[in-house]
């Protein structure tokens, strides 16, 4: 086992690395300059390219970065934040991001899972059908449509909640884009909550428990939703992960300075060191956390911990 | 031990879900906090920036968040907005966009018109206590063109300001020590220029002109301008919250000001709002007191009184490539496209946020001449080769498609991924189908980033485009078209308008404010009968003004707001 | 004496005639519905047809599918013709104008108050008829929510096609050959999927030239992970059975048991995935519409009409109606049909 996760731990340090050097090509390949501006001509180009190092191979610019990056410099911004250090500049935004993506995954697997489990157990009722349609329709309104209208009547009619993000009021002005946001977790737990479920509920050990004489709430959250988890927790762990850089629109409604609408701001103006560093803390995190959902489904279930070591 | 295990997961699992939200939640508090005590750190009046902000404070929506505070390394409007409430400069801008005495309390320009000195003012002082002297004008300056800065506003220096040297040092030829600038003594700048500029002074409200202390800038080094410890105010205001790129932020009264009894405002409050609907919703709450308001919205507030379209200087206009598309080479087919475009329909049927409908090649209300006039003030002087005229453009267009023997054309237009631009974009798409059978237009949308970079590289055929004026002056639109400009992304070329130009920048008309202008009129002239460009509209802000608020000032060129003489009552 | 007996009795118990009877047997096991000489697909039809949730989502799939076809022809506007004399007009019907709803009138919301107007009477467009309303250039949303439909539906269903066939394959050839192969190809799959997504569309969609077909690049290119997923568990779990031990005894290639005996096994999983994934793909290229990189104006899909309503949402909420009531049902049509085709080809589920 121990062996196990060193070579997982090895090789994700590896993937990184590799994902870092595939971001460097791709910002070789993004057309345009990070300093287009209508009003620079090719000699002032020039001298930008010379004062960042643009200039320089990209294999050279890799190793440099890496060197840096090492030692927590992970360059300066171009164009968002001119000449601000990435840190500096992700610092703020990166806590906030997570506290409302945090909140909004929360929020919607609990719902989620509530959907779900009414889902399978009423299986084939209106209940059934109505708890889909809740779900589907919560992703199939895009977040930002859903956001404004959230907005707008209790933001604005009714006045219960601040329309904008406000670093004061924290926790009340998160409610709406934790809302908003939680939108597409929710149908997707409730989906697959609803289809393990079914599964767990027709498995033989549930009709052991239910012969055992075992019924009620106690066979379905101590048997029945307890084995349906252990898979849900990695459906909602790169849910997590995505959260952070989805909730751009989001972001964009209500004015929250988080790291989802850096990234998009930072695509759309070349600003090659934010997107690199955005780009690859998520990775890290995506990483990291699939390799705790691994190691951790490898101590609970004994099949998967030996058809890992055989690999 | 399975069972618990799993219990011990699901508990786990349960409770990081909650401590995810709890302790983040928590930490951006802590930074917030953290922020607000950096930010008072210093004065007296210590605690949050909640604190700071009063109920006098004018609350004010911006667009875009501020790319940089350092007066050099700005290139947005946000950004020369936010610097200049901070910042005095030689010379500042009065309601009517005139250039008045700032820190300099009066200039002389000698008779040539190379030399100016500014007589600097003795009662100004930076917020940390220093004096402004005439070598803060000499560092910020030489930072302006230091190609180590890389400032990309350096040309303001060099080909607009024609400042001695100033070309020289930017292209690495001569140290920085030669620009021709000098610090007399504390209170007197010695300007020296390669040529007569007759705008110089108006240049000098705008922000890459403006003062840096050396000795605090060194204290700061790379983080000038990066939080309100790494700027320092000699103006109206003093920023006394701000992060990078931050979505709120906070100005205060300067007490220090050296004209403190004109600010009326106890503070500004910024807010940065990317969605206009929910800015309104905002506004409407009474939760800002100034916001932008997109043409969508405008059917909304027209009639109330709060309403303005607000003059933003950008002259929209379509750049055909005339160098490398063979078709567009030819001027009946280029007269016919802009013959063809309906310019009143696409400003009050489809922008509907005041955007004007532009006919001359130098927009409207921000040039004045000599004698008091706006150089654009008559859109109808090209009547003949601008207009909106369907069978004079379709008589062209048979001229055109005769002359090059074919019998359609199918073109590619370059547009801006931004709203307003692919709405424009649309509708020329439609008008010029309809009006010029046998024309196809396919519309390529771009990030503004790359539509700019395809231009420059000469790759495009049509290019939906914008410019927005660098200073009062026609210059700033006609010397665009010079051959070799690296604007004239047409690559038109032609021998009377280039030595025109030259006479205008550094000949024998420099000096001659009435003969020059005239002139100019000649180059314009030359530029719409050539329908080197197709001007499309001069756009306007649509913007929300509480009825408490009077007294700011709009400008299309350089600083869009100053607050300086702002009022808002209760 | 009594109470002894009375014990008696309790003891020695004696049986009912429910306890011969089935538990959960509300009738349906009586009936047998096995048809044991019906083929696997028929018995599949069988159980979708049974689920009205399934048929409801197969029917409006269908609904809006022809509506996609021929909803652009049946009035006399076009997709891109524009009339900015007509802009902005609330939908109209012929018959429902009587009823006073459609009657082409809507509630501003001013800043001063909201009034009731009537372009169509204000301008004297007496016959006029814009049956989901004009958007801001005078458009017919009817006939833009229905070519954009069309687009949405081509766009997912290529990408999710295309997606199964290349995910699928990397799965299976991932899964069947396993060791060092296997080691190789799911790490490249850990760096594809670290990279976010948005990061990989947006550039590509910078690189490429924007249109229908590189949307569908794009959005193939992020899908296809999870359809590899999937195959290559399915494949763990059949390569060890017995009918590929028989092929291969016989002298099967590794390619003949990968595409022809064990594809057919799990051709059920991979067909619901691809349904799920249809949902996820419009979904997904209305995101990018919002962000500025869907299709190409003045063409339009589902999610680029949806920006746009976006941008008159308060002031014009009806331009955004349209669109998303489309999109919801294409959605929530596509996730019910596949529910349905999950559960009519899983014999395990069935039985619950």
């Amino acid at each position: 086992m121990k062996k196990y996760i060193l070579k997982r731990i090895v090789t994700s340090v590896f993937t990184l690395l590799a994902i870092l050097l595939i971001l460097f090509i791709l910002m070789q390949l993004m057309p345009g300059s990070p300093f287009n501006d209508e009003k620079l001509n090719n000699d002032q180009r020039a001298a930008l390219y010379a004062k960042y190092g643009l200039n320089q191979p990209v294999i050279i610019q890799f190793f440099k970065y890496v060197f840096n990056m090492l030692r927590g410099d992970f360059g300066v911004s171009y164009n968002i934040s001119k000449n601000t250090p990435i840190a500096q500049l992700i610092q703020s935004r990166l806590p906030i991001s997570i506290a409302i993506g945090g909140a909004a995954v929360a929020l919607g697997a609990f719902v989620g899972l509530i959907l779900g489990v009414t889902a399978a157990l009423w299986h084939d009722t209106v209940w059934d059908t109505v708890a889909t349609i809740i779900s589907v329709i919560g992703v199939s309104v895009p977040s930002y449509v859903f956001a404004l209208a959230l907005s707008y009547q209790f933001g604005f009619q009714w006045r219960l909640f601040p329309m904008l993000f406000s670093p004061q009021q924290m926790v009340a002005s998160s409610v709406l884009p934790s809302i908003s946001l939680s939108m597409f977790t929710m149908a997707s737990i409730a989906r697959f909550t609803r289809s393990e479920m079914l599964e767990v509920l027709g498995s033989d050990y549930m009709l052991l428990a239910e012969s055992k004489g075992i019924s009620g709430p106690a066979l379905i959250f101590r048997h029945a939703l307890r084995n349906a988890l252990i898979p849900i927790i990695t459906v909602l762990a790169p849910l997590i992960v995505d959260l952070m850089t989805g909730s751009l629109v989001v972001e964009k409604i209500f004015a929250i300075p988080g790291v989802g609408s850096l990234l998009v701001n930072a695509i759309q103006s070349n600003d090659y060191n934010v997107v690199i560093a955005l780009s690859f803390i998520y990775s890290a995190m995506y990483i990291i956390i699939m390799l705790a959902v691994d190691i951790l489904y490898g101590v609970i279930d004994p099949r998967i911990r030996l058809s890992k070591s055989e690999a | 031990m399975k069972r618990k295990l799993l219990a011990l997961l699901m508990v786990s699992a349960m409770t990081v879900s909650l401590m995810g939200c709890g302790s983040a939640a928590a930490t951006t508090a802590g930074s917030a906090g953290a922020a607000g005590s950096g930010a008072s750190a210093g004065t007296a009046a210590s605690g949050s920036t909640q604190a700071a902000a009063s109920a006098s404070d004018l609350n004010v929506m911006l667009e875009t968040p501020v790319e940089s505070l350092d007066p050099q390394q700005a290139t947005d409007g946000t950004s020369f907005e936010i610097i200049a409430d901070y910042t005095d400069g030689l010379m500042q801008m009065d309601a009517d966009g005139k250039s008045v005495p700032a820190i300099a309390e009066s200039y002389d320009v000698s008779d040539d018109g190379l030399t100016y000195t500014f007589h600097l003012r003795k009662d100004a002082k930076w917020s940390n206590g220093d004096p402004v002297t005439a070598g803060d004008f000499v560092f910020g300056w030489q930072r302006a063109v230091d190609p180590t800065v890389a400032s990309e506003y350096a040309y303001m220096l060099s080909d607009i300001g024609q400042v001695k040297n100033a070309a020289e040092i930017i292209a690495g030829k001569e140290d920085k020590s030669k620009l021709g600038v000098t610090a007399v003594d504390d209170n007197t700048l010695k300007v020296e220029l390669a040529a007569p500029v007759s705008y110089f002074a108006s240049l000098m409200y705008f922000p890459t002109f403006y003062p840096v202390n050396e000795k605090f800038f060194n204290t700061c080094a790379d983080t000038y301008g990066t939080s309100p410890e790494t700027t320092l105010s000699d103006g109206a205001f003093v920023l006394d919250s701000y992060e990078p790129a931050a979505t709120q932020f906070h100005l205060t009264k300067n007490a220090d000001y050296y004209d403190a009894s004109r600010v009326k405002l106890a503070g500004l409050n910024y807010q940065v709002i990317q969605d206009s609907q929910q800015a309104l919703m905002s506004y409407q709450t009474g939760a800002l007191d100034m916001t932008l308001v997109n043409g969508e919205q405008v059917d909304q507030v027209k009639d109330d009184p709060a309403f303005k379209a607000v003059g933003a200087g950008y002259l929209w206009y379509v750049s055909p490539n005339i160098a490398k598309v063979p078709e567009l080479a030819n001027l009946n087919i280029r007269m016919a496209m802009t013959m063809a475009i309906d310019r009143e329909s696409i400003a009050t049927g489809v922008l509907k946020d005041g955007s004007t409908p532009t006919f001359t090649a130098v927009p409207p209300q921000f040039a004045t001449g000599p004698d008091g006039s706006d150089f654009s003030a008559d859109q109808k002087k090209f009547a003949d080769v601008c207009t909106f005229d369907a069978t004079k453009a379709a008589d062209y267009w048979k001229k055109g498609l005769t002359e090059l023997g074919k019998s359609s054309i199918t073109l590619n237009m370059t547009v801006d991924a931004d709203d307003a631009p692919q709405k424009v974009a649309q509708v020329l798409k439609e008008e010029w189908e309809q009006e010029l059978p046998g024309l196809t237009v396919n519309l390529v949308v771009e990030p503004k980033k790359q539509r700019v970079q395809d231009m420059q590289d000469g790759n495009f055929q049509l290019g939906l485009t914008r410019w927005g004026p660098d200073y009062a002056d026609p210059m700033t639109y006609l010397g665009m078209w010079v051959t070799g400009n690296s604007n004239n992304y047409g690559l038109w070329s032609n021998k009377d308008f280039d030595s025109i130009i030259a006479e205008c920048t550094t000949g024998d008309l420099a000096m001659d404010a009435q003969g020059r202008w005239t002139k100019l009129y000649d180059a314009e002239k030359l530029v719409m009968d050539n329908a080197v460009i197709f001007p499309i509209y001069t756009q306007c802000n649509a913007e929300m003004v509480s009825t408490s608020v009077t007294g700011v000032e709009f400008h299309p060129v350089a600083l869009n707001r100053v607050y300086k003489d702002a009022v808002k009552s209760n | 004496m009594k109470k002894n007996a009375q014990t008696a009795d309790m003891t020695a118990y004696v049986p009912t005639a429910a306890d011969f009877c089935l538990k959960n047997n509300a009738g349906e096991i009586a009936i047998d519905n096995n048809f044991a000489a019906q083929s696997f697909w028929k018995e599949v039809f069988i159980r979708y047809f049974r689920k009205v949730s399934a048929v409801f989502g197969l029917v409006m799939i269908i609904l809006i599918s022809v509506m996609a076809v021929t909803g652009p022809g049946m009035n006399k506007y076009s997709y891109s013709e524009q009339n900015l004399l007509q802009k902005n007009l609330a939908p109209r019907v012929h018959a429902l104008e009587k009823l006073g709803i459609f009657d082409g009138s809507e509630n501003m919301h001013t800043t001063t108050g909201t009034k009731k107007i009537n372009y169509y009477t204000e301008n004297k467009l007496d016959n006029v008829y814009y049956w989901f309303g004009s958007d801001n250039f005078g458009r017919d949303i009817w006939t833009r929510t229905w070519s954009g439909a069309r687009v949405s539906l081509i766009i997912a269903v290529a990408a999710a096609v295309i997606d199964m066939i290349i995910g699928m394959s990397y799965g299976l050839i991932s899964g069947y050959f396993g060791g060092r192969v296997d080691m190789v190809m799911q790490r490249i799959l850990e760096i594809v999927n670290g990279i976010p997504r948005l990061v990989i569309v947006t550039l590509l969609l910078l690189i490429l030239k924007p249109g229908m077909v590189t949307i569908i690049i794009a959005l193939m290119l992020t899908e296809w992970v999870g359809m590899s997923r999937i195959a290559r568990a399915e494949m763990l779990k059949l390569k060890e059975q017995e009918f590929v031990l028989a092929s291969r005894t016989l002298g099967a290639g590794s390619f003949f048991i990968i595409f022809r005996e064990v594809l057919p096994n799990i051709i059920g999983p991979i067909i619901t995935q691809v349904m799920f994934s249809i949902p996820t793909a419009i979904f997904t290229e209305a995101f990018l519409s919002f962000v500025g990189l869907g299709i190409p104006v003045p063409q339009c899909s589902l999610g680029s009409l949806i920006s746009e309503g976006f941008n008159s949402f308060t002031t014009h909420p009806y331009q955004i109606v349209p669109p998303i009531i489309v999109m919801a049902l294409l959605m929530l049509s596509f996730n019910l049909a596949a529910d349905g085709l999950r559960e009519a080809l899983d014999p395990k589920l069935k039985e619950v």
